[in-house]
C-alpha cells in the first residue's frame, strides 16, 4: 500500500512571518521541517519499495517462465533421447537376432554344401596315451 | 489430451543350453497410409509395390478405398522398411509392432511351440512357460500435447512393465540340427513321411534334442498342416517293439526270475495264453542265453522272461519304467500313451507286453527308460529349461529323480547286454569305430482300426545310449512305415549312428575303444 501526503508550498510572505515569530516558534517551525523530511523519506522509500516489489514479481515471472520452458524443452528432448535409445536398442536386438541367424549350424551346414564342402566319412581318433607314453 | 495406454511387457527371449538365440521378440516396423496426404497414389502404389513384392493393383485399390488410415504392410523387415523409408513419400508413415522371431527358422520347433497372433504361447516352451515369457504389462496415464508428445509438466501415472523372464534350454543347438538332419535323411532314404529323434542326457534327464517330422516353421503357424503341430517324442504314441525287451529282461533280472546265465530253448515261437507267438521271420534259435535274446531279438525269449514275471509283475515294472503316464516333461500337449490296467490284461499279454506290443509308448518315455539303464538305473523326469532369469536373478532348475527302477547290478548288466547286442547282434550296424555302443533295434507293427495290424507296414525304431561303457548321451529314433519295411531299423541305425558320431565329436567325448 502507497501512502502520499499532499506537498505545501512554502511562500516568501510565509518566510518573513516566520522570521518575526519568536524563537519558540521558530523552534515549532524547524521540527515541521523535520517532519516534512520525514514525511518525505517515508513516502520515497515507499515507492522505492513498491516498485522494486512488482520489479522482482517480474524477475520471478520471467525466472518461472523461463525455468517452465526450460522444463518442457528438457521433457522434449528426454523423449527424443528416450526414441533414441529404444531405436537403438531395436537395432542391436535386430542385429543379434541376424548374428544367431548366421550362427545357426544348419545356415552353416547349408553353405558349406553349396561351396562343395562333404562331411567326413570317418573320423581319424588319435589316442593320446599312446603318444604320451612315446614321449 | 490425456493419454491412457497399456506398456507391454517384452516377452522373453527363449536360449539353447550354450546362449545361442532360439526365439526372441523384435519391434518390427509396420507400414501405414494415409491415402489423403499422398499426393499421386498410382505413382505411390507402383513404387510400393517393387518394394514390397505386391500387386500395384491390390495397392491401388486399397489406398484407393476411400480409408482415412490402413496398414499397407504388417511388421516389414528392416531393410524393406528402410527401403520404403528412402522413397520419403508423405503420407506414409511407420509404427512399430512386436514379432517373435525365430532365427534357426524351423530349428526345435516342436520344442519351442509358436506364439499366436493375439500373443499368447502354444506348444513347446512357448505354451507351457507363457506366463512366464510373457511378463505383465504396464499402464501409463500422460496428458500431451497435440503432436501426442508427453507433457514434462503435466500429469503422469506410470507402472513400468514387468518383462517376462529370458529362458536357457537344455537343448543344445548343434546336437538338435544334428538329430533334424539325421531324421529328415532317414526319412527321405525311406520315403517315409514321420519319424522322430529324441536325445536326452542320461546323467539328469536334460532333454539335449527333439526332431519330429513332419514339422513347421514357427513364424508361419498360419498355413501350417495342424498335424505338422504334433510332437511326435511326446503326444504321439505307439507299440515300441522289440525295443521293449530290454525293460522286460531288466525286469527279469532285478525280480530275480532269469539271470545272465539263464539258457532256454528257442524254438521259433513260445505259447501263452492259448496263443502261439512267433519270432520275426519265424526263425528257431536253439539254446539261447539271456544276452542272446537281446543280441537276436528273439520274441520267444522275451515270452519267456514275461511268463517267469508273471503279469502282475511285468506291470509293476512297466509303471515303474514311466510307461503308460505322462513322463512331466515341461513341454505342452504330453500323452501318457497305454499300458492297459492289469484288469483288462489277457493271459496272452503277458507275451506281447513282454516284446512291446499291446501297450503304447511315446518316444520320450523309451528314451527316460533307457536313461534309466544308462545311468545305473535311476528314472529321471526329462526337462526342458535349465534356467530362467528374470528381475529378481537368475533361477536354475534342479534335476529330478523319480525313481529308483533297477538296481545298479542290473543296469550294468543291461548296458553290457545291450553293447552285446550292437557288437554281436542284430544291432550291430549301430556300431562306431571307437566308442562302445549299447541299443537295441524295433520293429512294431502298426494297430488298424479294426483291432488288427495294418499289413506290411511297420514303424522302426532304435534306442541306445553312447559311449555303452560311460554314457553320456541316450538317443531314440523312429521311422514310421519305411519303405524298406522289416529293413527300416537298418535306416533307423544309420541315422543313430550318424548323430552318435556327430555328437561325440562335438561333445569332445574321450574314444572308449582302440579305433
Amino acid at each position: 500500500m502507497i501512502a502520499t501526503l499532499p506537498l505545501r508550498r512554502v511562500g516568501p510572505a510565509r518566510r518573513s512571518a516566520a522570521r518575526a515569530r519568536p524563537a519558540a516558534t521558530r523552534r515549532r517551525g524547524r521540527s515541521t521541517v523535520r517532519e516534512r523530511k520525514a514525511n518525505l523519506t517515508w513516502e520515497v522509500r515507499s515507492f522505492a519499495s513498491a516498485s522494486a516489489a512488482i520489479a522482482l514479481g517480474f524477475v520471478l515471472a520471467l525466472l518461472y517462465l523461463s525455468q517452465t520452458t526450460a522444463i518442457s524443452a528438457g521433457g522434449y528432448e528426454l523423449q527424443r533421447l528416450q526414441a533414441e535409445r529404444d531405436e537403438v536398442a531395436r537395432q542391436s536386438a535386430l542385429l543379434e537376432v541376424r548374428l544367431a541367424q548366421l550362427d545357426s549350424p544348419a545356415r552353416i551346414e547349408a553353405d558349406a554344401t553349396r561351396i562343395g564342402l562333404v562331411r567326413v566319412s570317418h573320423v581319424l581318433v588319435v589316442p593320446a596315451e599312446k603318444l604320451a607314453i612315446r614321449r | 489430451m490425456r493419454t491412457d495406454e497399456a506398456l507391454p511387457a517384452r516377452r522373453g527371449v527363449i536360449h539353447d543350453r550354450n546362449g545361442a538365440i532360439l526365439a526372441t521378440t523384435v519391434d518390427l516396423r509396420s507400414l501405414y497410409a494415409i491415402p489423403a496426404l499422398i499426393p499421386d497414389l498410382d505413382a505411390a502404389a507402383a513404387d510400393l509395390a517393387v518394394l514390397l513384392g505386391r500387386d500395384p493393383a491390390e495397392l491401388q485399390a486399397r489406398l484407393g478405398s476411400g480409408a482415412e488410415w490402413l496398414f499397407l504392410a504388417r511388421r516389414l523387415p528392416e531393410e524393406t522398411a528402410r527401403a520404403v523409408e528412402a522413397l520419403a513419400l508423405p503420407g506414409l508413415g511407420f509404427r512399430l509392432e512386436p514379432k517373435r522371431l525365430y532365427p534357426n527358422d524351423g530349428i526345435a520347433a516342436h520344442v519351442l511351440g509358436f506364439v499366436s497372433d493375439d500373443g499368447l504361447g502354444q506348444y513347446g516352451v512357448e505354451g507351457w512357460y507363457d506366463t512366464l515369457l510373457r511378463g505383465v504389462d504396464g499402464r501409463l496415464v500422460a496428458e500431451r500435447d497435440p503432436a501426442a508428445r508427453e507433457l514434462a509438466m503435466g500429469l503422469r501415472e506410470a507402472r513400468p512393465p514387468r518383462d517376462g523372464a529370458d529362458l536357457v534350454l537344455t537343448i543344445d543347438l548343434a546336437i538338435q540340427t544334428a538329430a533334424e538332419r539325421e531324421l529328415r535323411a532317414a526319412l527321405e532314404r525311406e520315403s517315409a513321411t514321420a519319424g522322430t529323434i529324441v536325445v536326452v542326457d542320461p546323467l539328469d534327464g536334460a532333454v539335449l534334442a527333439i526332431a519330429s517330422v513332419p514339422s513347421y516353421h514357427p513364424a508361419g503357424v498360419a498355413v501350417a498342416d495342424p498335424e505338422t503341430l504334433r510332437d511326435r517324442a511326446i503326444a504321439w504314441s505307439y507299440e515300441p517293439g522289440s525295443t521293449m525287451k530290454a525293460v522286460t529282461v531288466a525286469a527279469g533280472i532285478e525280480a530275480g526270475v532269469v539271470d545272465r546265465t539263464t539258457e532256454y530253448e528257442d524254438l521259433g515261437y513260445a505259447d501263452i495264453g492259448g496263443r502261439r507267438l512267433h519270432n520275426a521271420l519265424g526263425r528257431a534259435w536253439g539254446p539261447t542265453t539271456l544276452t542272446e535274446i537281446l543280441e537276436r531279438s528273439a520274441n520267444a525269449g522275451a515270452v519267456m522272461v514275461g511268463a517267469k514275471l508273471g503279469p502282475e509283475l511285468l506291470h509293476e515294472y512297466l509303471l515303474r519304467f514311466g510307461f503308460g503316464a505322462p513322463t512331466g516333461v515341461d513341454l505342452a500337449g504330453e500323452i501318457g500313451a497305454q499300458v492297459r490296467p492289469l484288469a483288462e490284461w489277457y493271459p496272452v499279454d503277458v507275451g506281447t507286453a513282454a516284446f512291446g506290443q499291446g501297450l503304447t509308448a511315446t518316444p520320450l518315455q523309451l528314451a527316460m527308460a533307457y536313461a534309466a539303464l544308462a545311468n545305473g538305473g535311476t528314472l529321471y523326469r526329462p526337462y526342458v529349461v535349465a534356467a530362467w532369469r528374470d528381475a529378481d536373478g537368475e533361477h536354475r532348475a534342479a534335476p529330478l529323480p523319480v525313481r529308483r527302477v533297477v538296481s545298479e547290478d542290473t543296469a550294468a548288466q543291461l548296458r553290457a547286454m545291450l553293447t552285446s547286442a550292437v557288437d554281436e547282434g542284430l544291432a550291430n550296424r549301430a556300431a562306431l569305430q571307437a566308442f562302445s555302443v549299447a541299443g537295441k533295434t524295433g520293429t512294431a507293427q502298426i494297430p488298424s482300426p479294426d483291432g488288427r495290424y495294418v499289413d506290411d507296414e511297420y514303424i522302426s525304431s532304435f534306442a541306445g545310449f553312447f559311449p555303452a561303457s560311460d554314457p553320456r548321451f541316450v538317443a531314440v529314433v523312429i521311422i514310421e512305415r519305411p519303405e524298406s519295411r522289416l529293413l527300416g531299423t537298418l535306416t533307423a541305425m544309420d541315422a543313430f549312428k550318424g548323430l552318435a558320431q556327430d555328437v561325440l565329436r562335438y561333445a569332445r567325448v574321450q574314444p572308449d575303444r582302440s579305433p
